[in-house]
């Protein structure tokens, strides 16, 4: 079958109504949690994978990755309106977008952030439909040694690209790991670190890590400190873009989209990092860049239209190789294993159907969110003037049914209220959540290839150094651990813009 | 030396030494079949070598004064504390109680603990927001919510 046949396979599960439906309230939600600063994609996909259980695996998967470049779309309105970024990847816009608001341009700033997130979200669906398929036909030649290698680069270069010290982000995607391991032994069936427990036979769940480290935690940091919003008092009008706009805005967002989507596919804060690199790329490229930074649309619309490619490029080392390249992929992994099926080189052949269906999918959830952002900005500027003191409760309390929902225990509750606690106690002593929670979902997988390559190679570790892409893979990761030993690199490396910054 | 970096890399220090006794207790096998701790025993060695790594960076480190202070000042504690114990106490009354019950004074409770509200408004928002968890839950996506005492 060609691209065209796979296409309208595609078509013909997105267009399904009850997809539809899905694809709609995951890019509500996530334009909604994106408004909303203190909770963020990852806790709401946690928050709403329980309700996904009964659905189809498509629905769910539509659903979840709606929230994901939802979020992105959201996060630009608060950077404008209020100038607190909803999402890491939205704080750049706050340079420009909330000076042109200040000058009573919010309009504009906002009607190019959702047109530059679409035209860049399109780009971003069309890259991964034609790289995808042969990348997946490529990971087919790997082995054992080449996952291993491959999870053990990709977490390095989110470790790499973790706030401050690097021993703690180790530190912390070993204790990932372990907490991934816990449970059942895969290959003697031996329970291991369960403490008698009966409900970790099966590990730790994780929706209530997730929803302890990236919710609760979030809630308690919140409520710890009073923190005033103020919402610009301006009249948001006239949101489509003018001619001049336009033609200002044009060469960015195409720019931002191919570099977004380069970006998006590395582990690590991809989105985060293409929105600071396209706003510094713009205003190295303009012809006026004493602009930047006091209301130029190009330093909305490139970052903008970065961010957004970023969430399709993400898709691509989970779908094809099965290895999620950030937390927010780490949960979608979990969402596709909860419902059988196992993301990698396989899945275009298995399920063609889901792998189809999800990327048309989010080109047709684009084309929502569009139409969505535009005249629902009153109503988004409505749900920013909702005070805090309302609204942790209520996260709070989706939260709770949320997890106790996925199993129907309250041990699950009592796992995320013990992580809620480790996680606040983390932010306070600056260790980062990300490794963790990807350390955690590749903890297994890493494991049983290790295992098996060892057992390939009769326990000699040559293995790993004696295969090209594997050998690449150890050495690429050594040396960015040892990189911020060298001066240079150490500063260089504390200039990169962080997920959690 | 910087007293946080030391207090975390000591706790750490500590939990891999954990890891890897258990690691060690599970089996580590051998390369040709590595056992069900081996990897456990490993990343806990990993662990314990970083960890005394951050105690070293902490103790080498300057010192600024008050630095552990610095971390809890300004911060409404008392609230969080409270927090946590609500959500304690409501995991282990949720079963007993039974859902409705149980989150409806967890609400009221919430509402008031942070920037306390009127009772009228704190009572209102709690029954909404649980009545509409549970219709969300229970109702829609046919959650097994525990009934307690409302379902005799």
């Amino acid at each position: 079958m060609d691209l065209w046949n796979y296409l309208g396979i595609g078509f013909s599960v997105a267009l399904q109504p009850e997809n539809l439906l899905f694809c709609f309230i995951g890019v509500f939600v996530g334009t909604l949690i994106g408004v909303l600063p203190g909770i963020g994609p990852v806790g709401a996909m946690s928050l709403l994978l329980p309700s996904t259980f009964k659905t189809t695996p498509e629905a769910a998967i539509i659903m979840l990755a709606g929230i994901y470049y939802g979020a992105m779309y959201g996060g630009s309105t608060t950077s404008i309106l209020v100038n607190i970024p909803g999402e890491a990847a939205s704080v750049v816009t706050c340079l420009d977008g909330y000076q042109m608001a200040r000058q009573g341009r919010a309009g504009p700033a906002l009607g190019m952030a959702a047109f530059g997130s679409f035209i860049a979200g399109t780009i971003a669906v069309l890259g991964l439909m034609l790289v995808a398929p042969p990348l997946a036909s490529f990971a087919l030649k790997f082995g054992p040694p080449e996952y291993f290698t491959l999870m053990v680069l990709g977490l390095t270069i989110l470790i790499y690209l973790a706030h401050g010290s690097i021993a703690k982000a180790l530190i912390m995607a070993g204790f990932g790991l372990v907490l991934g391991l816990v449970g059942l032994d895969t290959m003697s069936a031996l329970p291991r670190f369960t403490f008698n427990q009966m409900e970790l036979l099966d590990g730790v769940g994780l929706v209530p890590i997730v929803m302890g480290i990236f919710g609760v935690s979030e809630v308690l940091l919140n409520i710890e400190q009073v923190v005033r919003r103020e919402i610009l008092k301006t009249d948001i009008k006239g949101l489509m873009p003018t001619r001049g706009d336009w033609k200002a805005s044009n060469g960015p967002i195409a720019r931002g989209s191919v570099l977004g989507f380069l970006l998006g596919v590395l582990p690590g804060g991809g989105a985060v990092i293409s929105s600071f690199v396209s706003y510094a790329l713009e205003k190295r490229l303009s012809k006026h860049p004493e602009r930047f930074g006091k209301g130029a649309i190009e330093g909305v619309a490139g970052p903008e239209a970065a961010n957004n490619a970023a969430t399709g490029g993400a898709f691509i080392p989970l779908m094809t190789l099965g290895i999620p390249p950030n937390v927010i992929m780490a949960m979608l992994l979990g969402a596709f294993m909860i419902h059988g099926v196992t993301p990698g080189p396989l899945m275009m052949k298995q399920h063609p159907d889901l792998f189809w269906g999800v990327i048309v999918s989010m080109y047709v959830g684009n084309l929502m969110l569009l139409i969505l952002n535009l005249p629902l900005i009153s109503l988004w500027v409505q749900i920013l003037k909702i005070p805090y003191k309302i609204l942790f409760p209520l996260i709070l309390l989706f939260c709770l049914v949320g997890v106790y929902s996925v199993n129907n225990t309250v041990f699950d509750i009592y796992v995320m209220l013990v992580f809620g606690i480790i996680g606040y106690l983390m932010k306070k002593f600056e260790y980062e959540g990300a490794p963790l929670v990807l350390a955690f979902v590749l903890g297994p997988m890493m494991e049983n290839n290790l295992r098996k390559s060892l057992i390939m190679s009769q326990g000699d570790f040559s293995i790993f150094f004696t295969r090209p892409l594997a050998a690449g893979c150890l050495v690429i990761a050594l040396l960015l651990l040892i990189s911020p030993m060298i001066p240079w690199f150490s500063k260089k490396r504390a200039e990169i813009p962080k997920e959690e910054d | 030396m910087r007293t946080p970096d030391l207090f975390s890399s000591l706790f750490w220090m500590a939990i891999s030494l954990g890891i890897c006794l258990g690691g060690h207790d599970l089996g580590l096998g051998s390369l040709t079949n590595p056992g069900g701790g081996f990897m456990f025993f490993w990343v806990g060695v990993i662990m314990a070598i970083l960890s005394g790594i951050v105690m070293v960076q902490a103790a080498w480190r300057q010192s600024v004064q008050g630095e552990m202070k610095a971390i809890w000042s300004g911060v409404a504690y008392k609230k969080v504390i409270a927090v946590l114990a609500a959500l304690f106490i409501y995991a282990y009354l949720l079963t007993p109680l039974g859902f409705i019950l149980a989150t409806t004074l967890l609400m009221i409770f919430l509402f008031k603990a942070v920037e306390p509200q009127g009772w009228s408004m704190a009572i209102l928002g709690a029954v909404i927001s649980t009545l509409v968890a549970y219709g969300l839950f229970r109702v829609w996506l046919q959650c097994q919510l525990p009934l307690g005492l409302l379902g005799g």
